[in-house]
């Protein structure tokens, strides 16, 4: 069957696509605009906006603030959530459906839940406010994004080497070292980071959990409810191309994921 | 190879204690305090109670507040089908580029959603830049107001969560069966009677998921109200966000956060008994 070109489904996809990308174009545009407010025409290329982020001490704290927070919450979750998803593709044999439901409720509850929930249990038993507790609410969130991440890429394939490798003599610690984790590594990868990513872009439970400290997030919505500085505009270009760059590695880990598992099929 | 599974299974504990002590035991605790009156875990025995319940459902301003945001998600949600109904369809069927194009949408998912806001409260305020333009151009006399209303707090709900829609509809096309289609218009169907009976239908499963992935942000979003609304637009997240930070009446906030996470959970599980708990993960390919 011959097919005409979807002329306007095309051009409404280039409008969709303009309409999701315009915004974020704009305050790049305004982050190198000299004038004072949002007016147009633009003024000139300035650096000041940086300059003004870059001797603000408060945006630099926050920025390592979130930094640590995700490094932190993004290597215990894996840690956990690695151990979890292999012991639920090869070991849970009873409830497995209603332990997956229970897995999925962080990802699919609203945040707000989660945050008010964490924050009445910390207060309740008398723990002070602060990053530590932050820490601990981002890994019980994350875990279930890295169970989600790993159940989707790994496939039972990889675990019936396990057996394998036990019916050829491995111990069993000797399976999950030598055979089952080097196997799975790219996805253990993709988890770290999709959990990075989570944890540091996550704003509502770390809002009601920070207390007066300051993460990345936090800071942009105190600037955005009390006036809106410029610096706003540099934070949002520096955190675009941080994220594309986290984008890009991501892609660089399955392109090698691919050769990877090429080569063990072959 | 019993031994093998037994060992496995071991490797569940760590994560899932960490689970039950600080996530599925916070829940409990706001549990108690919905049904209880007083500050609890102090000594005195606390005495169950549905008051806070019936404050929810008695007072008139807590339903309008609670039927605002069923409302203004379920626009949202409205809108966000309609808008990638179309992309999906052309990433999951008529192009060969869908993979980079996918991979380029979700670029602004991945960039925190203030920012993305942000953006939008600059395209939308009463001197900002689509008001410039308009009022620049003559198409407009007089600025138009719409920061800090209903419309504006919806405008940035779609923007935000519509690229959610996208991929498990893009993800449910894609595995449409054309010959389906072609079929029913060799039986003499129309181009519209063939999409709508036989492609729009299968992709249900879809629209659902993404339903899920929309919806119930949305109904929980505390900050884009907060940003872009006004007195008219304030939902759920900026009572609780009120009750826990000023008024410090914590077993009535509990019991609104119930709520909430009774409404999302009531659909999750709806959900997984249609499609299935496999579908919930599987929609979410990124």
């Amino acid at each position: 069957m011959k097919r005409k070109k979807p002329v306007l489904l095309t051009i409404y996809t280039v409008l969709f696509f303009l309409y999701i990308f315009a915004p974020l174009i704009l305050i790049f545009i305004f982050a190198f605009n000299s004038g004072e407010g949002y007016n147009l025409p633009l003024r000139g290329l300035t650096f000041k906006w940086f300059n003004e982020f870059f001797s603000d001490s408060m945006a630099i704290k926050a920025i390592k603030n979130s930094v640590i927070i995700a490094v932190i919450s993004a290597t215990v979750s894996t840690l956990l959530g690695t151990g979890l998803t292999i012991g639920v593709i090869k070991g849970i044999t009873r409830f497995k459906t209603f332990f997956i439901t229970v897995l999925m409720l962080p990802v699919l509850m609203p945040s707000l839940t989660i945050g008010i929930a964490a924050l009445v249990f910390f207060r309740t038993i008398k723990i002070p406010l602060g990053i530590p507790i932050v820490i601990l609410s981002h890994v019980s969130i994350s875990i279930s994004y890295v169970f989600l991440i790993m159940m989707g890429r790994i496939e039972g394939f990889y675990l019936d080497v396990q057996e394998a490798a036990i019916d050829l003599g491995a111990s069993w610690f000797g399976s999950i070292k030598d055979v089952v984790l080097p196997a799975i590594f790219p996805s253990i990868l993709a988890g770290w980071l999709f959990s990075f990513m989570i944890s540091w872009n996550e704003f509502i439970v770390t809002y009601f959990l920070i207390g007066t400290e300051l993460t990345l997030p936090v800071y942009i919505f105190s600037q955005l409810r009390f006036g809106i500085s410029p610096v706003v505009n540099v934070i949002a270009l520096l955190i675009t191309l941080f994220t594309i760059l986290i984008i890009i590695s991501a892609g660089l880990i399955r392109r090698l994921y691919g050769r990877l598992s090429s080569r063990i099929i072959m | 190879m019993n031994t093998v599974f037994k060992n496995n299974k071991k490797l569940v504990y760590p994560a899932l204690l960490w689970f039950a002590v600080f996530f599925l035991l916070p829940l409990a605790i706001i549990l108690i305090y919905s049904f209880t009156a007083d500050y609890v875990f102090q000594g005195n025995r606390p005495a169950f109670t549905l008051a806070n319940f019936n404050e929810i459902f008695e007072k008139k301003h807590y339903l309008i507040i609670l039927g605002r945001s069923i409302k203004m998600s379920a626009i949202t949600t409205f809108f966000s089908i309609l808008f990638s109904y179309p992309v999906a369809y052309f990433l999951a069927k008529k192009t060969r580029f869908d993979r980079i194009l996918i991979v380029l949408l979700m670029v602004p998912f991945w960039i925190n959603y203030l920012v993305r806001i942000f953006a939008w409260k600059l395209l939308l305020s009463e001197n900002g830049i689509i008001n410039q333009v308009l009022l620049w151009s003559g198409i407009i006399d007089e600025p138009f107001r719409i920061l800090y209303t209903q419309t504006a707090v919806i405008m940035g709900l779609v923007y935000t969560y519509t690229p959610m829609m996208v991929l498990p509809l893009y993800a449910t096309i894609q595995k449409i069966d054309t010959s389906l289609v072609e079929a029913a218009r060799d039986l003499g169907a129309s181009r519209i009677r063939a999409f709508f009976d036989v492609t729009f239908k299968l992709s249900f499963t879809g629209i659902f998921a993404g339903t899920l992935l929309v919806f119930i942000p949305a109904l929980g979003s505390f900050a884009i109200p907060a940003i872009l609304g006004g007195t008219d637009s304030v939902m759920i997240g900026n009572l609780v966000e009120n009750q826990f930070f000023h008024a410090g009446n914590w077993n009535f906030g509990s019991a609104f956060t119930l709520t909430l996470a009774a409404l999302s959970i009531a659909l999750i599980l709806f959900y997984s008994r249609i499609f299935g708990v496999e579908a919930i993960y599987k929609s979410r390919e990124y």
